[in-house]
Formats: structure tokens, sequence, C-alpha cells
């Protein structure tokens, strides 16, 4: 089978997870994508307490790499004709960085007119932070979650996830100006930053602030005292889990949910969304609260599945790297890593005639260097053989 | 200016957030994005009334964000008349785009092995809950599929309730998903001049949402990799959260002598430069929880911009963590265009709304209009688009096939 990106050649400098993870998606779907590796390791967010080398492996997986020594002449030269025979160029270098490296949009433009010019940031091309680290941390410090995620008084929370929405957010914006291009032939530069992503994600209580504002968006609110008892809503089980409900028109849902919990339906307290979402809100919550706390998880997820309910028993990781459900559907990947089985991350989209492939694992640096050369520029055997003896590549 | 997908009509038969939000990115770039509606009520978005217990106010922008820059066609998909109008709409039509379940699909005769037969251009675009395969029939939300990723359980402090990633996480990041399929599936098409069937699930997309930890989990199966950890025991003292007079903030350094010494140094006195305890990377990893004690109390001292400030100078990457509030004044924000003002019909004035959180520098994306009115272009699309007679729109009215 096909993929969907076959005839695509991206030259990819990204170091932080996030951006290379963009430029991975791409590759996922049959983009040819060269890592340019420099001598440097590859991550440069060393530190992060969260890292291992595992995120390297699926950040990079399907992906070519050629070891080059860029700042030499002929490792320039060598560049440039990539460049040229690039479609895309992805990059989440600093500003200084790219201007040094004569790697900045302008340059390369000039080199490659229809060039689609990709660069992940911590904070955007403008603005007088744009020249801040790019790291998650920071940019999910001030889309204004953190200080909302737990309960009262609780730490802020940092959750991780907003610079994924900058990684998808890449991949769309690379394939919008691939688009532009192949009608008019005019190349230009893509824009995603961290905060974008976060805020992006941040999306409906970020836009309810704007529009209403108010202390509910600043502050945590607690469990006890949700909106809607049946919707967002967390209650403890005998064994120590927890259920969430999401059943945000309450009149369609009481029924089952009244039955499962061994309230009556006809409660008088309970028997209108106004009474179950405004005057009797609270007591609700308690009653549910109660409820709940009588039996343990496996229970509630019979119950909730018999009647076909919108909730669910919050589950861990470990239920993931075994649902066949994530298996079924390649959300989850079994793979072979130094003779064990592993698992590892999978594909989240999935297409009819053209889907995700796991063609190589993340490849070590210059492991590819010579089928670059020979696939992407055309180079002779002779020639590969000449720039290597050189040490332009290796 | 000219729009990057000028020329791409989508028909957009979704509700609540994940559909949406899709074809709001689609939109967004200039695609011609026609919101299928049923005549009664419309979209079930149009009907938040309160956010977190509060009320909308005057205007619904849960909605009218998330339908920007669209069409709205009304149409009664239980009546043959209104299925015959979509039917001529696929033929001329390069996307359809849909998040309701698949008993109404095959009621309304919208399957993807029908449309592709009637257009085989067609890209068919499913915003799912749980995947393509599997057969789960269960009712997906944002956040009862969150619940199954395993994210939730791993975030806040030991002992307390799983974290909520917020409201539409997930569906936000479902909807992107759904978005880039439909460009990778277009761009195929320019090769092969055939449409296909992509599905962007919740589950698949929160589980590349919860990669940054998920992925050394599945790598090692290690137990602690799923659980909560304390900020109080961080293994990097210096790469966490502290608490200051004010606010907190988010400190981000790695664990080394070198950024020890230049963090020390914004310290007050010199008692945990000296302290042996905290001499090497390893020995401020074993001793993290007494470190992390030391600072906490050291650093709510000062307030955080005092603290900012003294560290701006010594190249530490911090940041204050701030509200929403903050954010909505945030310059950094401005300047990028992350938030933009634009003219509500509904309220008669200017209001602020997120902006596009991607920029093209020659052909960027645009908020032209807010979500449109209930079938606002309903018929605008039968005449220009699909050749009805004025005569034949009345008899639509008159059965009630169209609002």
């Amino acid at each position: 089978m096909t993929a969907a990106l076959p005839n695509v050649v991206v030259l990819d400098t990204t170091a932080a997870f996030w951006a290379s993870m963009g430029a991975a998606l791409l590759a996922d779907f049959g983009a040819t994508v060269v890592r340019l590796d420099g001598p440097g390791a590859r991550d440069h967010d060393g530190g992060r307490p969260t890292d291992t080398p595992y995120h390297d492996e699926l950040a990079n997986r399907n992906k070519l790499s050629l070891a080059l020594a860029r700042e030499t002449p002929q490792g320039r030269a060598l560049l440039e004709r990539l460049v040229a025979a690039a479609d895309v160029f992805v990059t989440d270098l600093d500003r200084a960085a790219l201007e040094r490296e004569r790697l900045d949009y302008a340059t390369l433009s000039t080199l490659k007119p229809a060039l689609v010019y990709a660069r992940g940031s911590g904070f955007g091309p403008d603005g007088p932070d744009r020249d801040l680290p790019g790291l998650d941390e920071l940019a999910a410090a001030r889309t204004g979650m953190m200080p909302i995620l737990p309960q009262p008084a609780q730490p802020p929370v940092y959750g991780g996830g907003g610079q994924m929405y900058s990684a998808v957010m890449l991949a769309f914006g690379v394939m919008t100006a691939l688009w532009h291009r192949e009608e008019t032939g005019e190349g230009q530069a893509v824009d995603v930053s961290l905060l974008a992503g976060n805020m992006y994600g941040a999306s409906l209580d970020l836009q309810a602030f704007l529009a209403i504002g108010g202390e509910r968006f600043l502050h945590p609110v607690s469990r006890l005292d949700a909106g809607n008892p049946m919707s967002g809503t967390l209650y403890p089980t005998q064994d120590g889990r927890w259920v969430t409900l999401t059943m945000p028109d309450t009149d369609r849902w009481w029924p089952g949910l009244a039955a499962i919990t061994g309230l009556a339906a006809d409660d008088a307290r309970f028997d209108s969304h106004e009474k179950r979402c405004e005057t009797n809100r609270l007591a609700l919550i308690d009653a549910l609260e109660r409820a709940f706390a009588t039996q343990p998880a496996a229970h509630w997820r019979t119950v909730i599945a018999e009647r076909n309910l919108s909730a669910d028993v919050i589950e861990d990781y470990g239920y993931v790297a075994n649902d066949p459900q994530a298996l079924r559907n390649r959300f989850v990947l079994d793979v072979q890593r130094g003779g064990d089985s592993a698992k590892t991350l999978g594909f989240p989209l999935f297409m009819s005639e053209t889907p995700a492939r796991m063609d190589r694992t993340a490849p070590y640096r210059g492991q590819h260097s010579a089928r670059v050369l020979s696939d992407v520029l055309g180079c002779s055997e002779d020639e590969i053989e000449a720039l290597t003896a050189v040490g332009v590549v290796s | 200016m000219t729009l990057p997908l000028e020329g791409i009509r989508v028909i957009d038969l979704t509700v609540w957030f994940q559909g949406p939000v899709a074809g709001q990115q689609l939109a967004d770039f200039g695609a011609e994005v026609i919101h299928v509606e049923r005549p009664q009520g419309g979209d079930l978005g149009r009907g938040v009334r309160t956010i977190k217990a509060v009320p909308v106010g005057d205007w619904n922008q849960y909605f009218l964000v998330i339908n920007r820059n669209k069409k709205s066609l009304a149409v009664d998909l239980n009546k043959p008349a209104g299925r015959e109008i979509i039917t001529r709409l696929v033929e001329a039509s390069d996307v359809f785009l849909t998040n309701l379940g698949e008993d109404n699909l095959a009621k309304w005769e919208l399957t993807y092995e029908r449309l592709r037969g009637i257009n085989p251009r067609l890209v068919y675009a499913v915003g799912s809950g749980y995947g393509q395969y599997g057969g789960i029939s269960k009712p997906s939300f944002d956040m009862t599929v969150q619940a199954l990723t395993g994210i939730m359980s791993r975030l806040g402090e030991p002992g307390q309730p799983p974290v909520y990633l917020g409201m539409g996480s997930g569906d936000a990041i479902g909807g992107l998903f759904a978005a880039l399929g439909i460009m990778l599936a277009l761009w195929r098409r320019r090769a092969t001049g055939r449409g296909q069937l992509i599905n962007a699930s919740l589950y698949g997309a929160q589980l590349f949402l919860a990669a940054p930890t998920l992925e050394a989990y599945l790598a090692t199966g290690e137990e602690s990799y799923a659980r909560q950890q304390s900020r109080t025991s961080a293994a990097n003292p210096l790469w966490n959260t502290y608490p200051t007079a004010d606010r907190w903030v988010s400190l981000c350094l790695p664990n080394t002598d070198e950024r020890w010494s230049a963090f020390c140094a914004s310290l007050d006195g010199a008692a945990l430069a000296n302290d042996a305890r905290f001499a090497s990377a390893q020995q401020r990893r074993e001793h993290a929880t007494e470190l992390i004690a030391l600072l906490d109390e050291q650093l709510r001292q000062r307030s955080a911009q005092e603290w900012l400030d003294r560290w701006r100078g010594r190249g530490i990457a911090a940041s204050a963590i701030g509200t929403l509030a903050d954010l909505a004044e945030d310059p950094q924000a401005w300047a990028n265009g992350y938030f933009v003002k634009t003219r509500c019909e509904e309220v008669q004035r200017e209001v602020v709304v997120r902006g596009l959180p991607v920029q093209l520098s020659k052909t960027p994306g645009s908020v032209r209009s807010l979500g449109p009115e209930l079938g606002q272009h309903t018929e605008e699309i039968l005449t220009e688009t699909l050749g009805y007679t004025w005569e034949q729109i009345g008899e639509l009215k008159e059965q009630g096939a169209i609002l």
C-alpha cells in the first residue's frame, strides 16, 4: 500500500521532543524525513525529569539520519543542494542560531523560493519574549490552566500535553502550506509555538473566560462544587478508585444514572435539569458521592456498560498498554527492542488507503548518510566516498 | 488576501466540539465549510447556556468561536428531500466530515460506502470516540475517554483525585488530527484522483496527548511512570514548581553543577551553596526532598517578580505561573495573533476570540466571521451551489426539509 506523502522530502533539524514529533507525523505517513544530525545530542532540553531515551526513539522513528558537518564550506554546499531538493525544512533552532548558521527563512527561501519552512518556537516569531527558551513548562505556566487544574489549595499542575497540540499543528501547517504551493508554486514560512499549542488546548476555558470572566475560571473549582453534578465530575469508589461522568444533557441520562446509584428517578429533589444543576446541585453531588462509595470500580464498570451510560472508571497507563482496543487500532504497538518485546505509542490517525507505517526505528546519527546522498541528491558512489573521506558526511 | 484552502468544499455534519473544531481549522484557512444542522435547534452546541455553572452571557461563545468562518445549512435528514440535498452536495464537495454516531449515519444513508459511490474523490473524515475498529458503541465524550488514557491518574499530588486536562482538551486534539488527516488525504488525492476514509478518534488522539509521560511507561512497563509524582520529591529539584510570597513559579534547570551555582548565586545567603548534601548532581537527586523543602522556604520569602528579575539576568529559565486573566493581557500572545478582535453580529460589538495557533507568512488564515445563524446560508447553497430553483426551495420549506 502506498503512503500519503511518498514524494515529499523533509529536512529536519529539530531537537525538542514536540517539534521532532511534528516531523515524525509526516514520516509516519511516508514523507522522506531526513534528520540533519550535527555532532551534538538530539535533545537540548537535557534535564527534564520525565525525559528518557525512549522519547528520542518515538520522535525520530521512520526518519533517516544524515550526519553532516554543515559548518564546513563543503558541508554548507551540500546542505544547499539538499534544500534545493527538499520540499520542507523543519527546525526549532532559536533565531540567533538560525542566523549564525544561515538557516533562517530569508536565506533558505532565496535558495529555493518554493520551500515550505516550518519553525517551532516557545513563544512565536514576534513579540517581546520571542527569544525565550522553547520549553513547554514555560509556555504552560503562561497559559493560565496550571492553577485551575488541581483541587483547591493544591499546587499548580503541569499537564505536559500542551506541546502535543503544537506538534500536530506543525504538521497541519506544513500540509496547508504544501497545498498552497501545489496550487501556486509559492513557498512560505510556517510558525507554530508552544504558547500557541497550549492556548489552543485550553480553548474552552480560555474562550469562556474572555467572554464571561469571573473567579471560576481563575481559581480551582472543587469537585464537590461542580457546575453540573453529572458532567465533568469525579466520584471515589469503595476501593479507592474513581468514576467520572459526562452527562451534560441530564434529562437524557438521569433515569439510567438514578437506577445504577439506587436513587429514585422521581426523587422530588432531582426531577428536573434545573433542580439537578441549580437548586439542588450540591445535594445531588452529595448523594452521588455517597452512592459511588458503596461499590468497587469493577461493579461500576459493569453497570455503566450494561446501560451504555456516558461514564467510565478512571484507568492508568497499565490499562492502555493492554487494552485490546488500543492495540487493535494501532494506538499502541508491540515492538522488539534489543530482543525484548516492548510497546510504543502507535498512530492516532487511521487512513484507509494510505495508513501510517512503522518502517524503521529511530536512526543513529549518520545511519543513512550514503543513502540520503544517493536517493535525494543522486550522488554517485565516488562522490559519496569523497565526501566521507574529507569528513563532510559521516 | 489569498487563503490557502480556497476552493475546498467541506460538508461539516458535526456537533459539540471535536467535529466542529476540525472544520474550523480548515475554515480559518479559507475552505468553504458548510455546517449542516437540523432545523430544530441546530448543532447541540448552540444550546450551551452555562460553562462551569456560569451563564454564557449575551453571546454563546462556545458555538460561535468553534464554528467561525463557516456557513450554516439547516436541513432535516429525516426527510427524503433533505437527504437528496446532501446527496447533491456530496457530488459537489471535497470533504465529508462528521462526528455523529454510525446509527444515524446509516439511517440517513450517509455511510462511507454510499458516499464514495456518489463521489469517488470525496475524503470521508470521521471524528470517533474509540477508533475505526472494535465496534465500541458506548457514548464518547472528551473526559470519559480521557479517563481511559491513564493521563488523569498520572497527574496531581499523590492521594489527590485524578486531574482532567481541562474542558475540551481531548476534543481539541481529536479535531486537530481530523484536520491533519483531511489534508493528508487531499494531498494523496492529487496523485490518485480518489478520496479515502480517515478516522481520528478521541482515544488515539488523547494517547498522543499523553505521549510525554506515556511513552516511558509503554517502553519499560515501570509502575512509577503511571503514578502520581509529588513535586516535593521531584528527581531534579531544579526542574519543578515552587511557591513564592505571592504566586507559584516554574523553574526549568538541568541538574548540572554550573546551573546549580548560577541558581545559588541568585538566592539569599550561601547556606545552600555551601551545603555538602547538595554539592553534586547525584547528591541533589538523592537529597531532593530536603532540598525542595529548603527551596520552598526560601522562595516564599520574596515575590515571584523579585525572583524572576534576579533569574533573568542569570539566564535561569523560569516563569511565573499565571491565570487566564494574565494570559488575556499577555503582550506575547497578542503580538502573535493568538488573540484577535472580531465583530459579533449577535451582540453588535467587537469581541475577543482565540486566534490561529499556526501562522503562514504569505497566506495567513483569519477570522472573517463568527459562527453563522442557523440556516443562514441554506438558500445561498441551494441556489448557487446546487442549482435549486426558488420554486423548489419553497416546496422544501413547506415540507419542512429545510428551515
